[in-house]
């Protein structure tokens, strides 16, 4: 009987903690408890016979810190000896005691995963993988992943597991005392990236004690249609003369288990501070407990890192503005490989009340794959919001999958066979919920009796790969009523027909409908509130529209999904000030503030805007005035007085950092207005010269660095931003490449300072052209010169200066 | 937690107390909104501590070479050792507005610095009554990288207190902390009460700082 098996037939038992054991019988303060697999393997094979003894069916190799970060060339004991040391001294026991389990423990690698801290995903998960792959040789029974307390580095572990063994794979989370991993997912959330990941046990460990992780554990049985696994700690530690000690005994350590296993856990174990006296009153506590019964939990969960949306009965808002599908601008910053661009549009719709963002970024020159993984990567870092990750090509879908930190929405499937053979055991891989479009082979049926048909072949294909129902949210589709009269019906129909007869969530691209139409925003606003009264569960659409978030916060609020009526009132309840560039112009216009025919107002108006760091003012006074004023005699009587007047200001010390870069950013606003009639006029602004900017590999603080570049950039420099933690070779690559006459780089801690040194070194050799100026908190003028560098720049203006100096100022 | 609105421009660089209006209403705005994202942890527990013959200091958990911390440590019997965090979801804002809209982030950066300063002063202030319960006084907090106390110490001191679990902070390769705006400190606890004429920035040999307190006019 495999373990899984005997799982169903019983309340697992786990082990309980280590350390301490360890400890008392000489391990010491600092010193790496898995040395002990090689040194005393007789005492670690004795723990495991005291757990097994006590009853426990599932022993942990002592593992847990074992990684090529710990464990490597470099160290007393590699990383093959530690870990198959410590499976055996397990398996030693197991055989010994003639039962149990051996579970090869993994914990996590001690390091953060980028962007939040230095660890590459890859790496992440090759350095699980050699744990799995030494485990696997040496003949665990199952894998354990615990004390996870990052969804990204989970998913990496999980990931490692499976595509290196076919063992079981469980893992557990630490949540602290707000329910919170330590990158902020609830236990919500992690049930579903667990449960995508195709995990076969999930749950609970470390960090609290039994009686703490109850509100924990009644979430995660409330949406896991895993077993569910708690581990805790023998309470909460204390500090007495140093030791750590936990507060609660056996007796009451198990009083409080027995509760949680009435709550439906399905195996439990100890954690830090747990001896085999605990696990052995828990082994009395289950025995002759039957398992509880396996449900499945109709949830529809997608998550980020740090948030779980849930689709059902309150719809959800998909963002669409993430495409570049009619939209120049956005095409433009694909080719131009303009980031900021397509992160303000995603955050933009963030603010105005999407719950999802849908990421499409096909463009046929660019390539799709690369860009996606980018995008993806680069929007996580800065919303926590979940993406859809729409795509028709496959490679650009999983590469996106991969780096993705959560349980995605997937655009899309559809019901022809090809699709659903390369979609679905993507979906199994990596998990998410597919978006199914009810077309298939013989194109889109016109009624809805087709498309449910097609609706249903989708559900059955998808079954076979063991990719439930809940993970399935069928598009209706929306075809023009231009084109065909009865399309909106047919759709409506679909909509509630997926609903009442299959019992599924439904998704619209609810825009489509008004196509060829004119005001089409009068159109779609009231279909989307027929389709919310029909029951759509999401909506694709322009969170920017007012119109569509107006039917969309009304239609909350009449059916009694917005409590109070609280997001209503959160919207509505007060009007607020214009917030954009366009308001701000008519706003202007109409107070006669600004008009075309004044241009010396006009003029002023922009000067002082930038000056005082008003964006949308500066952009409005610069559309104004190029509606009769030469783009570049703008540039020469305003912008650059302005920007002059702010830059002496700033370093008389008269106008402060804050204000710099209030003005920096409005100048900037200008300029894009400026850039537009530009490009209308087929006029091309001359850039005087492109500049490198990167932060030193290791230092991952990139804010001094920003503020330079937005300077340089007011300054009409092109800037190339490498980003941070960047290695000295892609430093010396791009700059040898494109010939750069000018690097800037900046380093925060004097633990960095020796990579930005062996930066200026091997720019030495690879371009001895160039120069770099170099800037951070903790550099000095004399400690630049010793590391080599052309200039130490205090500050952005000065950074400004030098790249004058080198490049030629603009008078001239 | 009452944050030092004078913390913040000093962190700014503006000298003085004469913020513009729009700085002032950037600096109100970044407040509200890191009082939404920041969700404080603190931990702390004491050592015993002694001088070992070579001159490094012992707390069991492990020894350091340092003059700074060990003059800042006389006559003390124990030490605690401290870490705090603002978490990370003050990480997100800072990434997103330093990609975004860097006026912001640079505000948010030292409101951030002064927001997590005001909560260890709390927590500080929390230890020392307590403290005081066992006839102990606390000296001034002493960080890693203050003086000639190795940032690299960080690793001791973060393992010291499972940091990543009690807390979750973690460190980079290079010793950065995560979350960024975080604190780790040794805090000697003596028998001895003293007045202490210099703490913080004024106690550090660093005069040519950018940042320094009370140089400023």
């Amino acid at each position: 009987m495999g373990i899984l098996e005997e799982w169903n037939s019983k309340i697992m038992l786990f082990d309980g903690g280590m350390g301490s054991l360890l400890q008392e019988r000489g391990l010491l303060p600092g010193e790496l408890p898995e040395t002990w697999n090689i040194v005393h393997p007789d005492i670690l094979t004795e723990i495991h016979r005291e757990y097994l003894d006590a009853g426990c069916d599932i022993v942990l190799a002592n593992t847990f810190g074992a990684n090529r970060l710990k464990y490597n060339e470099q160290t007393q004991y590699g990383l093959e000896e530690i870990v198959s040391a410590g499976v055996r001294n397990a398996r030693k026991a197991v055989e010994a005691a003639g039962h149990g389990w051996v579970a090869l423990d993994i914990g996590p690698t001690g390091r953060l995963l980028k962007p939040m801290g230095d660890l590459d995903f890859e790496s992440a998960v090759s350095i699980f993988r050699e744990i799995v792959e030494i485990g696997v040789r040496e003949g665990a029974d199952l894998i354990l992943i615990e004390t996870m307390s990052d969804t990204y580095e989970l998913k990496a572990a999980v990931l490692a597991a499976r595509e290196n063994s076919r063992l079981p794979v469980l893992a557990t989370v630490i949540f602290d005392e707000r329910g919170k991993l330590l990158t902020g997912a609830t236990p919500k959330a992690v049930v579903a990236l667990l449960e995508g990941l195709r995990v076969d046990g999930l749950g609970i460990n470390c960090g609290l004690g039994p009686r703490q992780m109850r509100p924990m554990v009644e979430e995660l049985i409330r949406y896991s249609s895993l077993p569910v696994i708690v581990n805790p700690n023998a309470g909460l530690p204390r500090s007495e003369g140093g030791k750590t000690v936990y507060d609660i005994g056996p007796e009451e350590f198990a009083e409080a288990v027995g509760e949680l296993i009435e709550l439906g856990v399905s195996a439990v174990g100890g954690c830090c501070g747990t001896t085999p006296e605990h696990i052995r009153l828990l082994d009395q506590l289950r025995r002759g407990k039957k398992p509880p019964v396996r449900r499945e939990k109709d949830f529809t969960v997608v998550t980020s890192y740090a948030s779980a949306v849930e689709i059902g009965k309150d719809p959800v808002i998909i963002g669409e503005r993430i495409n570049p599908t009619g939209k120049s601008r956005f095409k433009q910053a694909l080719r131009e490989h303009n980031l900021e661009y397509i992160l303000k549009e995603g955050l933009t719709q963030q603010d105005n009340g999407a719950a999802v963002l849908d990421v499409n970024v096909g463009l046929p020159e660019i390539d799709e794959t690369a860009m996606m993984r980018e995008v993806v990567m680069e929007l996580q870092s800065v919303t926590e919001l979940p993406l859809q990750i729409d795509t028709s090509n496959a490679e650009a879908m999983e590469q996106a999958l991969r780096v993705y930190n959560g349980k995605a929405l997937i655009n899309s499937v559809n019901g022809k066979q090809e699709v659903m053979d390369a979609v679905f055991p993507l979906v199994k891989h990596y998990g998410g919920v597919v978006v199914a479009l009810t077309l298939d082979e013989n194109g889109i049926p016109q009624t809805a009796d087709g498309r449910i048909a097609i609706a249903g072949k989708i559900y059955r294909e998808a079954e076979k790969y063991g990719i439930s129902k809940k993970d399935i949210v069928i598009d209706a589709l929306c075809m023009t009523i231009s084109s065909e009269p009865k399309s909106a019906l047919t759709t409506l129909e679909t909509v509630r027909r997926v609903r009442e007869e299959l019992g599924g969530n439904t998704i619209l691209g609810v825009s489509n409908i008004s196509f060829g139409l004119p005001q089409r925003e009068n159109i779609n606003s009231a279909f989307f509130a027929m389709a919310l009264q029909n029951g759509l569960t999401a909506a694709i659409i322009n969170p920017n529209s007012q119109a569509m978030m107006q039917v969309y916060r009304s239609y909350r609020a009449l059916a009694a999904l917005d409590e109070h009526c609280k997001d209503y009132i959160g919207a509505y309840g007060q009007t607020v000030y214009p917030g954009n560039a366009v308001q701000a112009k008519e706003q202007m216009q109409a107070e006669k503030i600004l008009s075309p025919d004044d241009a010396e107002t006009g003029r002023k108006r922009l000067i002082s805007s930038v000056e005082k760091g008003l964006k949308d003012q500066a952009a409005a006074a610069a559309s104004v005035l190029l509606e009769t004023e030469d783009a570049l005699e703008l540039i020469r009587t305003c912008m650059i007085p302005a920007l002059d007047h702010v830059g002496q200001g700033f370093e008389r010390g008269t106008i402060f950092l804050p204000q710099l870069l209030m003005s920096a950013e409005a100048a900037k606003a200008a300029f894009e207005e400026i850039r537009k009639k530009m490009e209308m006029s087929g006029e091309t602004g001359e850039k005087r010269g492109t500049i490198i900017l990167a932060t030193v590999k290791g230092d991952i603080h990139d804010i001094g660095k920003n503020i330079v570049k937005v300077l340089l950039e007011n300054y009409s420099f092109e800037v190339l931003d490498l980003g941070k933690d960047v290695s000295p070779e892609l430093i010396a690559d791009e700059t040898e490449k494109r010939k750069i006459r000018l690097v800037g780089l900046s380093a925060l801690m004097t633990t960095t300072v020796p990579s930005m040194e062996e930066t200026i070194r091997l720019l030495r050799v690879r371009a001895p052209w160039v120069r770099v100026m170099v800037g951070g908190a903790v550099l000095t003028p004399e400690y630049a010169r010793t590391i080599g560098a052309d200039a130490y720049c205090r500050d952005a203006m000065a950074s400004v200066k030098y790249a004058e100096q080198i490049f030629g100022s603009s008078a001239e | 937690m009452m944050v030092n609105l004078q913390e913040i421009y000093r962190y700014l660089g503006i000298m003085g107390n004469r913020p513009d209006d729009a700085t002032k209403k950037l600096v109100g705005e970044c407040l509200e909104e890191l009082e939404r994202a920041a969700k404080p942890r603190s931990f702390s527990r004491s050592f015993p501590m002694s001088v070992l013959p070579d001159g490094s200091l012992d707390f069991t958990c492990f020894s350091v070479k340092s003059e700074d911390l060990k003059k800042n440590l006389k006559g003390c019997e124990e030490v605690i050792l401290f870490a705090a965090t603002l978490g990370a979801g003050v990480d997100l804002l800072l990434r997103r507005y330093t990609r975004l809209e860097v006026s912001r982030a640079v505000v948010l950066q030292a409101a951030a610095a002064a927001m997590i300063e005001a909560y260890c002063d709390e927590k500080n202030q929390e230890l020392r009554i307590e403290a005081k319960k066992r006839g102990l006084f606390l000296r001034p907090r002493f960080s890693p990288g203050y003086g000639d106390f190795s940032v690299s110490c960080q690793r001791e001191l973060c393992r010291a207190l499972s940091a990543e679990k009690t807390v979750g902070i973690m460190l980079t390769e290079s010793f950065m902390m995560n979350p960024s705006k975080s604190v780790t400190a040794v805090i000697g606890a003596g028998r001895e009460e003293l007045s202490c004429a210099k703490s913080g920035c004024e106690a550090c040999r660093k005069q040519d700082c950018l940042y320094r307190r009370n140089e400023i006019q």
